[in-house]
């Protein structure tokens, strides 16, 4: 019995320092760069064979350096931030992991993410996209995001620009003049395009074929943005969206079903999805992102006569508008609690800069390079073209410099005040309802009171730490 | 008969055989008792560690505003009066009930299906094994699938609506219908399980019963209203229990299905909302506030059905 009762606990003892050892590696405190002889770091991130295998050469260089060496860990996409709330709740934080700019104010507040600000060279935050630094900046002490100057808590896995882009095939078939691909349409021209393309190609009486066809949840930011309007003020504190212009922009959005036709019923869209019709060359105009490039290509490559690609910016309200459209990010956060915060830091800032694992993720299409040097010297000169990115991936690059803003909730303690804008929303642009108008007028009070309660909560989480 | 009590000099056992056997057993009865002791610990450790704790820690929490990340901060009674206050968990809990029409209809027909799997007809354990594929398919594929068969357009449920000239409706993008749809399809889920216990239940009745009604002219829907139906009851009330404490969780199909909660917020459940709010929202007080004034609304209803059963229940002299 008295063995048993010793075995037991020699296996829970040794349970117990295994998962010590998954936390923290295990070396002594006060690692330094360049000292990291038997030390091993956790990596915890979701994603592609790519990325694996990007992180694997960036790790690998990491190691030489430091001598450190770098257990990764894989999840699924969709229960990685379960999983990482998990291992925060549980007091097991990996040394460095994904964290998207959308949350991690909860994440700073509690003392889960280092500050990377001084761990970091300035000349590599220079050499970043200045929004894949930015949308890890946060001012613990107002509350304001994004604010140049401000502290850093990740560095960027990746900045992704949602560009907009057409059917080259459709606009040859169609006799079209292609459109300009440095000036953006005003909203007028656009329609008088997608008019044009909407047609019954095979005379059976029936549309099989459509201007555009964009999802109100993921493409609407960039038309209402174009058309001078936004969901909230720039200190993210009123929400903006009971004004004339957001209205107008709206209707507008809905208006291309609704009234001009020229996108696909909801029931067509339910049949064949607006991505799959726009593939299938029955969509002019489609967002086009990197992600979605490898797949694009392939597409045009099996099937020419249906598919071609290029892209163009967002339409404006009114010629001479500035445009936009939304950049997306997910950063390479460092745990406040590692052991080996500085070494972290460095993991970090190889698995967001190293240049052969740039290389790797933009040869594989997955994403644009984060270096802006390598970006606007090599890579759109000589490597984009050569690892079969469009012609004019410039545009990608301008949204990471200067046309790319972040999604309204990005910078807000919680996205429950922007989710809501889209309840019943479908009463606006699939059925018409409700006018744009009723139905903004209603949702401000809403959205203000969701609001206001996340910064009430971001003030108590803050004071709770 | 004479009988006499063994004296010390009869017995075959000396004092000391006594004691030492005593000693033998007793420490054969503690090695005994240590592994009972052992063995029973288990499930009450686990019961303790993964079970009472978790409550405990969750009543709690709901007491608390805490983002699922840092600190705990006691607030009294805010998340509860939040939640009165909060349109969306009201909504979210009307679904969720709503949802429970399901139920009835969904015993009904398991109750029919094993009225009729229960004769000798042909095929009878092809159907059987028909029915009860659903209960073990993965039910992400059969959100899925349903996701399909629900299209507006060319989904398989109004093509067969409109062989009998019925124009369907565009399912999960109506709010007036996005929930039917989902009660068909849980139902659907659920025949196979029901109609096999309902199965086991009805074949288990002694058949007696129905030769005395028979004998009595009893015709066949005395003999399901008074013999069947009071017969299967124990199973019935199991049924309905344990699917409005699995419906109360309803979660995977809307999350599937309508991922955002539905068109203007038909479809959401208040597991979803509870989930939504933990994880997307960080509000993991809140969210614990709700899913206990869930838990103890299922109590609740699970407590006055044990009443209500303990009221009419009967036994056959």
């Amino acid at each position: 019995m008295r063995k048993n009762v010793l075995a037991a606990g020699a296996v829970a003892m040794a349970g117990a320092l295994a998962l010590t050892a998954c936390s923290s590696g295990g070396a002594d405190e006060g690692t330094v760069v360049g000292d990291g002889e038997g030390v091993e770091l956790t990596f915890m991130y979701r994603g592609s064979d790519y990325d694996k295998a990007a992180y694997e050469t960036a790790i690998t260089a990491f190691t030489e350096e430091t001598g450190a060496t770098v257990k990764m860990i894989i999840t699924d996409a969709d229960q990685y931030s379960t999983k990482l709330q998990a291992a925060i709740a549980g007091g097991n934080v990996p040394d460095v992991f994904y964290v998207d700019p959308a949350n991690m104010m909860g994440y700073v507040y509690a003392d889960v993410l280092a500050d990377l600000t001084d761990l970091v060279p300035q000349e590599t935050v220079d050499n970043l996209w200045s929004f894949g630094v930015d949308a890890y900046r946060f001012n613990v002490e107002t509350g304001a995001r994004g604010q140049e100057g401000d502290p850093f808590y990740a560095l960027p896995k990746d900045v992704g620009p949602f560009a907009f882009g057409y059917n080259t095939v459709l606009f040859d078939e169609a006799g079209l003049d292609y459109p300009d691909p440095s000036e953006p349409m005003t909203f007028d021209e656009f329609v008088e395009l997608c008019k044009a393309l909407t047609l019954d190609t095979d005379g059976d009486g029936e549309l099989d074929q459509w201007g555009t066809g964009l999802n109100v949840t993921w493409n609407s930011q960039a038309f209402i943005w174009g058309a001078g309007a936004d969901w909230i003020s720039d200190d993210k504190k009123t929400v903006t969206v009971d004004t004339p212009e957001f209205a107008e922009a709206l209707q507008w959005f809905a208006d291309l079903g609704l009234v001009e036709g020229v996108t696909p019923s909801v029931e067509q869209a339910q049949t064949l999805d607006t991505y799959q019709r726009w593939m299938a060359g029955e969509i002019g105009f489609f967002p086009v992102a990197p992600w979605d490039i490898a797949t694009y290509n392939a597409v045009a490559e099996e099937n020419p006569d249906e598919f071609g690609y290029a892209m163009i910016p967002y339409p404006v309200a009114n010629e001479g508008d500035d445009w936009s459209t939304w950049l997306g990010s997910l950063g390479i956060g460092v745990s406040a609690q590692s052991e080996n915060v500085e070494l972290a830091a460095k993991l970090a800032e190889y698995l967001s800069t190293d240049l052969d694992a740039q290389k790797t993720l933009a040869a594989g299409q997955i994403q644009i390079p984060n270096l802006i040097d390598y970006a606007e010297g090599d890579w759109i000169t000589t490597d984009a073209t050569e690892t079969g990115w469009p012609e004019n991936s410039q545009i990608f690059l301008d949204i990471a410099m200067e046309k790319g803003r972040p999604l309204p909730a990005t910078y807000t303690y919680t996205p429950e005040w922007y989710d809501n804008f889209w309840i019943g929303i479908e009463n606006v642009v699939d059925n018409g309802s409700v006018t744009a108008e009723d139905f903004l007028a209603d949702k401000q009070e809403e959205m203000q009171k969701l609001l206001d309660q996340s910064w009430t909560s971001a003030e108590a989480a803050k004071a709770q730490g | 008969m004479e009988t006499s009590a063994p004296t010390a000099e009869t017995s075959v056992w000396s004092k000391e055989d006594r004691k030492a056997s005593r000693k033998a057993n007793a420490k054969l009865h503690r090695k005994e008792y240590g592994w009972a002791a052992a063995f029973m610990a288990a499930p009450v450790i686990g019961w303790v560690v993964f079970l009472l704790f978790p409550m405990a820690f969750s009543i709690y929490a709901s007491f608390t505003n805490w983002n699922g990340i840092g600190n705990m901060t006691f607030i009294g009674l805010d998340n509860y009066t939040r939640l009165l206050q909060d349109q969306y968990f009201w909504k979210a809990l009307y679904n969720t009930v709503f949802y429970m029409i399901g139920i009835p209809i969904g015993l009904a027909l398991s109750l029919l299906l094993a009225l009729a799997l229960s004769r000798k007809i042909r095929g009878r354990t092809f159907f059987r094994t028909v029915y009860y594929i659903p209960v073990i398919s993965s039910l992400a594929a059969i959100a899925i699938l349903w996701q399909w068969a629900y299209n507006g357009d060319f989904g398989l449920v109004n093509q067969a609506l409109a062989l009998v000239g019925i124009e369907g409706p565009n399912w999960l993008a109506d709010p007036v219908w996005a929930k039917p749809a989902i009660i068909i399809m849980t139902v659907w889920k659920g025949l196979g399980y029901s109609m096999l216990l309902y199965l086991a239940a009805v074949q288990a009745v002694p058949r007696s019963l129905y030769e005395a009604a028979a004998l009595d002219g009893a015709n066949g829907w005395k003999r399901f209203t008074k013999i069947t139906w009071p017969m299967v009851r124990p199973v019935t009330f199991f049924l309905v229990v344990t699917n409005i404490i699995g419906g109360s969780m309803i979660f995977t199909e809307i999350n599937i299905m309508t991922s955002t909660g539905g068109p203007s917020f038909s479809t959401a459940s208040l597991v979803w909302y509870v989930w939504n709010q933990a994880f997307r929202n960080l509000s993991m007080g809140y969210a614990t506030a709700m899913a206990l004034v869930l838990g103890i609304l299922v109590l609740i209803v699970t407590a006055i059905q044990f009443r209500m059963n303990a009221k009419n229940d009967f036994s056959i002299d």
